[in-house]
């Protein structure tokens, strides 16, 4: 492997021209053609320094607006920058939005055609491929439909099918991974782990600290255009997630549930004691505690129900305090308490949610559903959602392997 | 930066472009290409009937050719040139949603439209030359690598122009519907329907020193064997070349300023 990064971005900046009126457009073309700067602009993205070499994987983090699709832009060369420099060595594939160029009158088929020429294929090299990428896309018959009727599961699949055969040096991706369904998306995390287990180089742009932790050893948070931490992942994860929590507790959160004028709201859902709106992460097999605060307009004890659903809302589990005979702690005249534990969750890795519905003191009737992402982490070849209690046996000896690990 | 293919790769991108712009001026409509194959002719046989039976339209004897093959070798490459440096002018705001998501080559997005109308224009060409030719018009076949030659010569000349109107287009929007109006406003200043020979001298500046009237006269002596060029010959290529240069260093000077404006 070459000691050159494959990636190297020197105080990149980008300003957007301030065109208001057509005039604006006139001036700003007089400067630029005697190759002159152009006067006022709105930053979004300034100084920003970056390395990836090769077999790295770099995650670019950050709220909605901080720069971070166009500082990826400006990496792809979709844009050029109006400061510093970008150096790429290596080819280069990168899945920036749904269905970027794609021609919604053509055929699946024929969209590879020139997208694969675009990704860099040599003349007749999709032909030899084209099995391997139909198979992976899976999309069937659809591959000579107009991809106007593709679902947009379908769109992604097709580029990332043509992506993964073309195994560049350098793959970015721009929160892609957040539009298939999860079979999908677990076969594309597959496909990730093994190109970067390959050498391969990712830089990723997403939302999902999941993925991010799962894909990535290094981390670039992105604040306002300019770049607030640069390092190992789990650090600048941390430093970014304390950072939204602040954020949304400066906000203030469901003042509303109270002020609504529902007979039974759920004021807040704390899970592992944490309120915030972020996923929680648990371990396979680790216990679960869940405690939800309920308002009650009148007073009357409420109940409450705690489902656990998967990402999709398929129901997995669901039972209710009132199911147990549990009651409450009343905090006030309005507030009340419920705590509930499992002691090993039984869920296999993979990303869930928790639900909580205040109901009122007869049990009969549902009124307000607070809902937060539950994400198991572990290393598991099993199927389906959750693990059974279960048994081998044979002529060997048997070996049990239904408890916790 | 590294971002911008080289070679064999432009090259075959140029090409998956060009089909693409081919295919989408027929998407959709069932005739398809036989409708492009058919109606340069129809459009021949229109002409005729109008100018020389209605009309009875006669070119002086100093022309030296019919009235119908005259016109015919101005009209075809004038509609070539005018079709892609309308659609040429327009290909980059066009693509804004494409520009704006894929890193593209985009002198390669004003040249697939341009490319486009000159292959689809240039077969029309030949047909109507066949058709001349099976009709009893004498047409000089040994002139056709002179004509095709001029071809070239007039399409460098329309895909320079391009690439500078499709930057300043992106600019100055109000350039997507002037150009048009100045191509109809050429169109009467170009011999196309008529011959040089029949200008008031006053007015022979306009046609003389306009390229476009060099090069349709070029193809009329290539193929028809009317007065030759003589002295402005020079003018076809310069004029190419002049404008591929010119169109170059603007496009690539706008080129990374131009997804701001879009």
């Amino acid at each position: 492997m070459s000691a050159a990064p494959l990636v190297q971005a020197r105080g990149l900046g980008k300003r957007y021209p301030r065109v208001t009126h057509p005039r604006d457009r006139l001036r700003a073309l007089a400067r630029l053609v005697l190759g002159r700067d152009m006067p006022d602009a709105t930053e979004v993205l300034a100084d920003v320094s970056l390395e990836v070499r090769a077999g790295e994987s770099l995650a670019v983090i950050g709220e909605n607006g901080a720069g971070k699709s166009t500082l990826l832009k400006l990496l792809t060369g979709v844009l050029a920058p109006s400061s510093g420099v970008v150096q790429v060595n290596g080819s280069v594939a990168a899945l920036l939005e749904l269905g970027a160029g794609f021609h919604p009158e053509y055929t699946g088929r024929e969209n590879l055609a020139l997208s694969s020429a675009l990704l860099g294929f040599a003349p007749g090299e999709l032909r030899s491929r084209i099995d391997d990428i139909l198979a992976f896309a899976d999309i069937g018959r659809y591959v000579d439909e107009p991809i106007k009727h593709y679902s947009s599961g379908m769109i992604v699949r097709l580029g990332f099918a043509l992506v993964a055969a073309r195994r560049p040096d350098l793959l970015i991706t721009d929160e892609v991974l957040a539009v298939g369904d999860e079979a999908f998306q677990r076969k594309c995390v597959a496909w990730i782990e093994d190109y970067l287990s390959g050498g391969g180089t990712l830089l990723l742009v997403s939302h999902s600290m999941y993925h991010v932790r799962k894909l990535c050893r290094r981390a670039l948070w992105l604040h306002h255009g300019r770049v607030q931490a640069y390092g190992d992942v789990h650090d600048v994860s941390q430093q970014y997630l304390a950072h939204e929590e602040r954020r949304i507790a400066a906000e203030g959160r469901r003042p509303e549930a109270i002020g609504t004028g529902l007979e039974f709201g759920v004021v807040e859902l704390r899970v592992e004691g944490d309120a915030s709106e972020l996923p929680c992460a648990r371990g396979q097999g680790e216990p679960l505690r869940i405690e939800a605060d309920v308002h009650s307009r009148d007073g009357r004890v409420p109940h409450l129900a705690i489902g656990l659903t998967r990402a999709d809302g398929t129901a997995i589990y669901g039972t209710s305090s009132e199911m147990a005979g549990a009651t409450p702690d009343r905090l006030d005249a309005h507030r009340f308490r419920f705590r509930l534990e499992f002691d090993a969750l039984a869920l296999l890795p993979g990303s869930y949610l928790v639900r909580a519905h205040a109901m009122d003191s007869e049990a009969l009737r549902l009124f307000d559903t607070v809902e937060r992402q539950l994400v198991v982490r572990g290393e598991s070849r099993e199927f389906g959602l959750v693990r059974l209690a279960h048994r081998w046996s044979g002529g060997g000896p048997a070996t049990v392997s239904g408890g916790i690990a | 930066m590294s971002h911008h293919p080289h070679g064999s790769r432009l090259a075959s991108l140029a090409l998956q472009f060009t089909t693409r712009d081919l295919r989408n001026r027929y998407l959709g409509s069932l005739s398809g290409l036989v409708w492009a194959v058919v109606q340069p002719l129809l459009l021949l046989a229109t002409y005729a009937i109008v100018f020389v039976e209605v009309l009875k339209v006669r070119l002086p004897d100093a022309v030296g050719a019919g009235f119908v093959p005259y016109l015919a070798l101005g009209l075809w490459p004038w509609t070539a040139f005018a079709e892609g440096l309308v659609r040429g002018s327009n290909a980059i705001v066009e693509h804004t949603s494409m520009l704006s998501k894929i890193a593209v080559p985009k002198l390669l997005i004003v040249f697939a439209p341009v490319a486009g109308s000159f292959l689809i224009h240039g077969v029309g060409f030949l047909m109507v030359l066949a058709a001349l030719d099976l009709s009893q018009v004498p047409i000089q076949w040994q002139g056709l690598p002179v004509a095709l030659l001029l071809y070239l010569c007039l399409f460098l000349w329309t895909l320079g122009l391009a690439w500078m109107l499709s930057a300043l287009t992106v600019f100055v929007r109000d350039l997507a519907h002037v150009i048009p109006q100045v191509l109809t406003l050429g169109f009467f200043l170009t011999p196309v329907f008529f011959a040089r020979e029949m200008i008031p001298p006053r007015f022979a500046l306009l046609t003389d020193a306009n390229p476009m009237s060099v090069y349709l006269d070029g193809f009329r002596a290539a193929m028809l064997g009317t007065q030759g060029l003589g002295d402005r010959a020079w003018l076809a290529l310069a004029a190419a070349l002049a404008a591929l240069a010119l169109g170059l260093v603007l496009f690539r000077r706008l080129d990374r300023h131009l997804e701001d404006f879009l």
